[in-house]
């Protein structure tokens, strides 16, 4: 099969996911106990009002018609109106998603420039006190509350030792982007600076995790490298040590290691929704707590698309990328 | 179902792993702490005494600057009609009677460890035997039938991994509220353990029921079942070409005789490794449910955790002493996990975490 | 005679497991003569794998070579350290082992190249067959413009040009030059369509092809020792003859010789000129191939002859050989012929570590038969083996 037409089965596959995800959410509703009107109006109002809200919300009309209508929207990027605020979900998510893309983004960077160097480091100097040093760390990273993590950053660096804000994100990388757009360069840098001040904690926690997972499997897929036979032929045929770990093992061991990093985006975004509680971080994570403290189900489903579509865009980009870089995959 | 082979594999691993001595060392003794809580916790985890709040662990003590009212020998000082007050640096001490201090609330932190180790046990372990019991019956069915049955199952696994699944856990949470079954525990309703504590001197009072979070339990399995499903069924695929099947259904057995009576056991180890492995990631992910507040529990280490923020910058120990204690015991259980894997190479990688 | 080109004194190596020290390779001698073919046989578990690994310079942990020489002729390495290190040059010869590291490994390739058994495995499957083989030819191009480098501990290639050829897509490590010469090579083993092939990936091959490939490889560095271990085991048995074909023929175009690692003794016949058997880490007979074929001195060279069919003497009975090799733990290792356990032929005098007896200067035997003759009065008392 050729790599296009594997990427249109992946592509339909991924369709079918996205739909069996909208129906999911819009399924969510009936195992609420309760009835969203109750979240508009007070429980003793007049019946009248209450039948019109409930009307106004579509939600006498036959199922049918109600999923109709959920899911006819979501292509043209229509996510129903929150019932708090009584405006679109779209742009709400929308508002609050860069700051969770940035606060991900930058801890999959820490991630990747951490864990691959340790992991090759640990699997070179195998029973060295570098390699225990990395296997602790880790053990002990993958077995880490990433909330603790935080709050354990909080104390030490941000109360004790004052290096770091405990929270906000006064500036993203949009304001970043529009000051040094509109000329105001030094503001730029500034912003560049209070940005990267404000993320740093949110990241390192976030990233941890991962880090400690790559390492992992950086060292195992290393470890296992340097055993094949195609190592010692390389030895053999006079190349540089640099070049058989770099050039051949370490290549050879990115490649699952791309496709576990792309299963564990999830885990990821589920991170990040926990990590945004610890530092007040005004993301998508923030956007779902508080939907469901304020029993707004359509901000909440609106959110639950986003980051799980998402998900599923992102997964099809990863298994293109492995189909990209590993010549033998049968695609199948 | 265990044969003698594995079981010579496993010893051989452990007595050469150090690690793997440490793991079974520690869950042991996680498993004997949150069994045993009613005997050997110091106080009820809930006994609040505000005369000793925050309280540092042994070893700790605060300096902490507050206003305090001027004495001179012995009496108040007053001038012009007012009582002064002065700046003076207090200083708490730890006791012996609080080890590991107290909270906010001048609850013992050791106890609430020890029971806190009761929540989070339960829900790793009901919630990975229910995660364990959907999958397996998902993923043998699927990799058993093949073709379209494993088409539809396998999709919907799909389906639930696209979400991920702490925000999945949350919504269902958030959604569904949080069911808890207070149940009678055996060790106080039988009166043993108040025998026990008062023979000894212990304060008594513990408390007689243990919640059993059954939404949080019920949630954990539905997002987490689909680990357990993808390999059973890689196993029912393969061991379903095996000969000795084709034989025992050429013979006339029934689908689910053979399931059962071949196929399962012989997909029994990895279950198990992934199950270990799993325990440490629900146990992950309750303990974040309890941190965000939406587990209902009360007596949580993750709850703990979020309790003691609005202490961070007084009072350290009281969100970093659970938190330890949920690192010990993940590390433990992944110990644990590395030592199956390796000891009986089922050939899967750890998922989940938060 | 022709002079030799490698010459192995006392070579040992030893792996250390946890179950103790495993002395897979034990004072082991030969000599590799200047376009000959030299056999290493014995079964699995002999060493002979080892040897040839030992030899290139390519064990690794938790194994290591413990003692012995590798004297290698090589003219101008010897005049290079003649002054610097006297103890490592005798003659024309240096010992290899006494090199230092950096030299060492620029040996591989122009002096010593190998061959592995598992040709798939023993390419990276994620690179084109033609690039594997231009990185061989490349690194000798840039050891010729620039020797002193070649010989530092990164050969020039540091982690900076690793790291920029990984990230950067048109920085290369191979040449077009060195791309033209690996498809040269592929051709020169007979490959047909070279210039496609060099494109592809070694999943795309058969284990034939591969093989002709894996041996363009070796040939890319124009070695003086081609260490050929098991180069036929893994194919099928007319492929087998097509590559030891190609092999003699390459050896005799190239001048150069090998040092062919194998179990088969058909494939000792039919390829070498002399031969070394193997036995628990021990060479226990060599000597020209005639010598040890018709006049097998050594028991086990005896009972590994007699283990192999003859195709003209259909009703002669194989005769096995009882018991199996044993474990090479040097803790479990008798202060005796390693071989008097399992030998029909055992005496009392075997009870103690053999030497190797010269018999006429070419053929030599790790054996007290070399010296006297069987006494059945002396017969040492087998315990009859419980277990087979």
């Amino acid at each position: 099969m050729s790599l296009s037409r594997f990427l249109v089965k992946r592509s339909l596959q991924g369709l079918f996911v996205i739909w069996g995800v909208i129906t999911v959410v819009f399924g969510l509703r009936f195992i609420s106990p309760g009835d969203p009107a109750n979240v508009l109006l007070p429980p003793d109002v007049d019946p009248e009002v209450r039948a019109e809200v409930i009307a106004e919300l579509g939600l006498n009309e036959p199922l049918y018609v109600q999923y109709w209508d959920f899911i006819s929207g979501i292509p043209l990027g229509e996510l129903g109106n929150s019932l708090v605020t009584r405006t679109p979900v779209a742009a709400r998510v929308l508002a609050k998603l860069p700051a969770t893309l940035e606060l991900a983004i930058a801890a999959t960077i820490v991630a990747i420039v951490i864990a691959i160097p340790l992991g090759v480091i640990s699997a070179t100097r195998r029973h060295q006190p570098a390699d225990y040093g990395a296997t602790v760390f880790s053990l002990v990273g993958i077995s880490t509350p990433n909330f603790w993590l935080g709050v354990m950053l909080i104390i030490v660096l941000a109360v004790q030792f004052d290096l770091f804000p405990t929270s906000q994100r006064p500036i993203g990388v949009d304001g970043i982007v529009l000051l040094f757009v509109s000329g105001s360069l030094g503001e730029a840098v500034n912003g560049l600076t209070t940005w990267l001040w404000h993320i740093t904690l949110p990241a390192v926690t976030l990233g941890t995790y991962f880090t400690a997972l790559i390492t992992r499997l950086t060292r195992s897929g290393m470890l296992d490298q340097l055993g094949q036979t195609y190592v010692r032929a390389s030895r053999a045929k006079g190349l540089p040590e640099t070049l058989v770990r770099y050039k051949h093992a370490l290549r050879n061991t990115l490649i699952p290691v791309i496709t576990v990093i792309g299963l564990q985006l999830g885990t990821l975004i589920g991170g990040a929704v926990i990590t945004e509680a610890v530092f007040a971080w005004p993301g998508l994570g923030t956007l779902i707590i508080n939907s469901i403290n304020a029993r707004d189900w359509p901000v909440l489903q609106g959110s639950l698309i986003v980051v799980a579509v998402g998900f599923v865009l992102v997964n099809i980009l990863v298994d293109a990328l492995y189909a990209y870089v590993n010549p033998q995959v049968a695609y199948d | 179902m265990i044969s003698e082979r594995t079981l010579r594999n496993l010893r051989r691993e452990l007595r050469r792993s150090l690690l793997a001595k440490i793991g079974i060392v520690v869950v042991v003794f996680i498993l004997l702490m949150a069994v045993f809580a009613p005997f050997i916790s110091p106080y009820s985890p809930g006994k609040q005494n505000l005369d000793e709040a925050r309280l540092p662990p042994v070893g700790f003590s605060t300096a902490e600057t507050r206003e305090v009212t001027k004495m001179e020998n012995g009496s108040v000082v007053i001038e012009g009609g007012e009582v002064v007050t002065e700046e003076r640096t207090v200083y708490t001490n730890a006791t012996a009677a609080h080890p590991l201090g107290t909270d906010g609330n001048g609850r013992d932190i050791l106890s609430r460890v020890i029971y806190g180790a009761r929540t989070s046990i339960l829900v790793g372990i009901f919630g990975t035997s229910l995660a364990a019991l959907i999958g397996v019956l998902v993923g043998l069915t699927a990799g058993y039938y093949r073709g379209r049955v494993d088409d539809v199952l396998m999709r919907s696994a799909d389906i639930m991994l696209a979400f991920p699944s702490l925000v999945l856990a949350i919504a269902l949470v958030g959604v569904w509220g949080q069911a808890q079954a207070p149940i009678p525990d055996p060790f106080v309703v039988t009166g043993l353990a108040p025998a026990f504590r008062s023979a000894l001197g212990f304060t008594t009072g513990m408390p007689d029921t243990v919640v059993l979070p059954g939404t949080v339990i019920v949630v954990v399995a539905l997002v987490n079942w689909v680990w357990f499903a993808r390999v059973a069924r890689g196993e029912a695929l393969s061991i379903r070409e095996e000969e000795y099947v084709k034989a025992a259904r050429a013979l006339g057995a029934s689908d689910g005789w053979t399931v059962l009576r071949h196929v399962l056991p012989n997909a029994i180890t990895p279950i198990l490794v992934l199950a270990t492995i799993q325990v440490a990631a629900i146990i992950l992910l309750e303990s974040a449910l309890s941190f965000l507040g939406f587990s209902g529990a009360d007596v949580s280490w993750g709850f703990d955790i979020a309790l003691g923020r609005q202490y961070q910058s007084t009072a350290w120990w009281i969100s970093t002493i659970p938190g330890l204690a949920i690192v010990i015991t993940v590390v433990g259980l992944n110990l644990v996990g590395d030592w199956l894997r390796d000891a009986l190479d089922p050939g899967i990688e750890g998922e989940g975490g938060v | 005679m022709a002079e030799p080109i490698l010459k192995i004194r006392d070579l040992s190596t030893s792996f250390f497991t946890e179950e103790g020290k495993v002395n897979a390779v034990d004072s082991v001698t030969f000599d590799v003569e200047d376009g000959e073919i030299f056999g290493i046989v014995g079964e699995s578990g002999s060493g002979k794998s080892v040897t040839a690994l030992s030899v290139i310079d390519l064990i690794d942990s938790p194994g290591r070579v413990t003692g012995g020489e590798v004297w290698y002729r090589n003219a101008d390495l010897a005049e290079e350290f003649r002054g610097s290190r006297p103890e490592a040059v005798d003659g024309d010869f240096v010992d290899v082992r006494r090199l230092p590291k950096g030299v060492r490994r620029s040996l591989r390739g122009p002096s010593f190249s190998m061959i592995f058994q598992d040709a798939m495995s023993s390419f990276n499957p994620s690179i084109t067959v033609g690039e594997q083989i231009a990185e061989a030819v490349e690194v000798q191009r840039r050891a010729r413009a620039n020797p002193r480098r070649t010989r530092s501990r990164t050969q020039g290639y540091g982690l900076g040009s690793a790291i920029l050829d990984t990230f950067l897509p048109n920085r290369d490590y191979v040449s077009n030059k060195s791309m033209d010469r690996a498809v040269e090579l592929l051709d020169q083993v007979g490959i047909p369509d070279p210039e496609d092939r060099a494109e592809e990936y070694p999943h795309q091959f058969s284990g034939g092809m591969l093989q002709r490939a894996m041996i363009a490889q070796a040939l890319a560095g124009e070695p003086d020792i081609l260490v050929a271990d098991e180069p036929t085991t893994a194919l099928d048995v007319t492929i087998q003859a097509q590559i030891l074909n190609l092999l003699r023929d390459l050896q005799e175009q190239e001048g150069m010789s090998i040092l062919m690692i194998t179990h088969n003794l058909g494939v000792i016949a039919r390829m070498c000129d002399r031969v070394g058997v193997m036995y628990a880490g021990e060479i226990v007979e060599r000597g020209p191939l005639g010598d040890i074929f018709e006049n097998p001195v050594h028991p086990y060279t005896q009972g590994l002859l007699g283990s192999v069919p003859d195709i003209d003497d259909p009703s002669d009975r194989l005769e096995p050989i009882t018991g199996n090799v044993p474990s090479l733990l040097e803790s479990e290792m008798p202060n005796a012929c390693y071989f008097a356990d399992r030998c029909p032929k055992a005496m009392t005098d075997c009870m103690t570590r053999i030497p190797e007896y010269d018999l006429d200067g070419r053929h030599s035997v790790r054996c007290v038969l070399a010296e006297r003759e069987y006494d059945e009065a002396d017969a040492l008392e087998q315990e009859v083996m419980a277990d087979d």
